[in-house]
């Protein structure tokens, strides 16, 4: 039953157009930091072509390798987990926003595999737009001739940037049930400025470590300097995080009364 | 509960803190009969059939349906009964064939089953039209569509002509009459509209306030109405509503196909 309802799923996305935007809002990352990089670089020919040089080198920018790579890991990190939150809250509560939860919810099915068959499709998603944004960047990096690369760079970039994009997945349960009780967009966004929020408190009192939602800003240095690796808490916060949002949005499912 | 039941509710009850939407309402659908639900708007109708499908808890008593208990997340029975609550809703992005193809995947009803149902409520021309960009009446059949698309022995229908023209009020009349008749199907229907019902339920049931107030075979609702218009209304009032009645059979002949042309020779 899983495949089917599974097959369902993806067969929802059908024409969506936002699947192609959240592609393009991502991408947009590495290519305006290849262009303040290039700003950099080049700041005559880009004075010459109106564009804001003095700002992106008070900016302490560096057109190198290293920085490139420093920002795919925010752009992933920061940038992604709020989109990542808008695929969660568009997968989730267009059942609501459209009607169709009432139809879902009455058929043959059991109501976990909605659940898990919409995390899935999330994910697949998820890995599609990192690995699109991870490609470009280094498409873009090489048209750049940027200085300073080295393999082992690349592939301390690409992993701190995939760990950033597997934490941020991690809390997508969380919103996926904030979208059901919510039952529409508006409360899992909300609720994804509000941790961004109280994830910046937490840095700053330090217990960065220890709240799932400062996690990935630790990480990738949003609060400080990026740190090379998480105590164990962390993880297991994480996954404690995801595993209790998976319980409560099949629970909210199964058990809540759906008035939509 | 006899053994004819399909739709059974014993002192069923849903309260949303001081409001009592339904209460204590006991019914007793029988196998193959056209079961009208009949109450204004807020009078219980849409919560009694979320509470059928299990789409939301009852505060008090209990739900069965085919013999098994509706409780929350209990889906199995539900590979047995085509619903439609309140208003029809379909995926906006994906056609026609694309929204049943999810209802067969989920019900698993053989492909079949498909152009059936489109043919059956004359989607044909529509098959691969979005659904966001369907007339109202259009979503209406697709939601009955997908309804009756894995042949169910039972149909929850919360205001099944909504949206609909007369001629398409008609001919959904007619679809269920013979679902019933010819294939056994138990046809459970709310409405506000009580000619709406009259035409078609077997039985007829009245909730107002949460509570069902009268419950009475068709010829015995039609018998008691005959009694209150005689004794309430006037002559007048009765030849306006007679006329109402002409006007509406008229304008169904004047719209059926191949008559366009006829009714301005006559």
């Amino acid at each position: 039953m899983f495949a089917q309802v599974l097959a369902t799923e993806f067969l929802k996305l059908r024409r969506s157009k936002v699947t192609w935007a959240t592609l393009v809002v991502l991408s947009i990352g590495p290519l305006a930091v290849a262009l303040f990089m290039w700003i950099v670089r080049e700041p005559g020919r880009a004075a010459q072509l109106g564009l804001l040089g003095t700002k992106a080198n008070l900016a302490g920018l560096e057109a190198t390798w290293p920085a490139f790579l420093s920002m795919l890991s925010v752009i992933v990190g920061m940038g992604g987990t709020l989109l990542l939150t808008f695929i969660v809250a568009y997968v989730f509560g267009r059942e609501y926003a459209e009607g169709t939860a009432k139809n879902m919810l009455a058929l043959p099915v059991g109501r976990h595999w909605f659940v898990l068959a919409k995390l899935v499709v999330v994910a697949v998603w998820w890995v599609v737009l990192v690995l699109v944004v991870l490609a470009e960047t280094f498409v873009i990096g090489a048209l750049l001739s940027l200085p300073g690369f080295a393999v082992g760079l690349a592939v301390a970039g690409a992993r701190n940037a995939l760990l950033a994009a597997s934490i941020a997945y991690l809390l997508a349960p969380v919103v996926a049930w904030i979208t059901e009780a919510g039952r529409g967009y508006m409360a899992p966004l909300g609720f994804a400025f509000a941790m961004l929020a109280l994830g910046d408190v937490f840095a700053h009192t330090g217990w960065a470590a220890w709240f799932p939602w400062s996690i990935v800003p630790l990480l990738i240095g949003a609060v400080g300097k990026p740190v090379s690796s998480l105590p164990a808490g962390s993880y297991i916060v994480i996954v404690l995080t995801f595993v209790a949002g998976i319980a409560a949005a099949i629970a909210q499912l199964r058990w809540a009364d759906n008035t939509q | 509960m006899t053994a004819e039941t399909v739709i059974a509710t014993r002192a069923l009850s849903k309260r949303y803190r001081d409001v009592v939407a339904v209460d204590a309402l006991e019914l007793d659908v029988r196998r193959g009969e056209v079961y009208g639900f009949l109450g204004r708007n807020g009078a219980g109708k849409t919560t009694t059939i979320r509470m059928l499908l299990g789409l939301i808890r009852p505060s008090g008593g209990e739900v069965s349906v085919l013999g098994r208990r509706v409780e929350p997340g209990e889906t199995r029975v539900f590979a047995r009964i085509g619903y439609l609550v309140e208003s029809a809703t379909a995926y906006p992005n994906l056609t026609v064939r694309e929204n049943l193809e999810i209802q067969r995947r989920l019900t698993g009803a053989p492909r079949s089953a498909m152009a059936e149902a489109i043919e059956r409520l004359r989607l044909g021309t529509y098959a691969d039209r979005v659904s966001g960009k369907l007339s109202l009446g259009n979503r209406q059949r697709l939601a009955l569509a997908r309804a009756l698309l894995h042949a169910p022995d039972v149909l929850v229908l919360d205001e099944p002509a909504n949206a609909l023209d007369p001629a398409g009020i008609v001919e959904i009349r007619e679809l269920l009459r013979e679902l019933a008749d010819a294939h056994g199907a138990t046809v459970f229907m709310s409405s506000h509209i009580l000619a709406e019902v009259a035409h078609l339920a077997d039985r007829i049931g009245i909730i107002h306030d949460g509570h069902l107030i009268e419950e009475s075979t068709r010829e015995e609702l039609a018998a008691k109405a005959r009694a209150y218009v005689a004794d309430a209304f006037t002559d007048a009032e009765r030849e306006q509503a007679l006329l109402t009645a002409d006007l509406e059979r008229y304008f169904l002949w004047r719209t059926a196909e191949g008559n366009d042309d006829r009714a301005g020779e006559r």
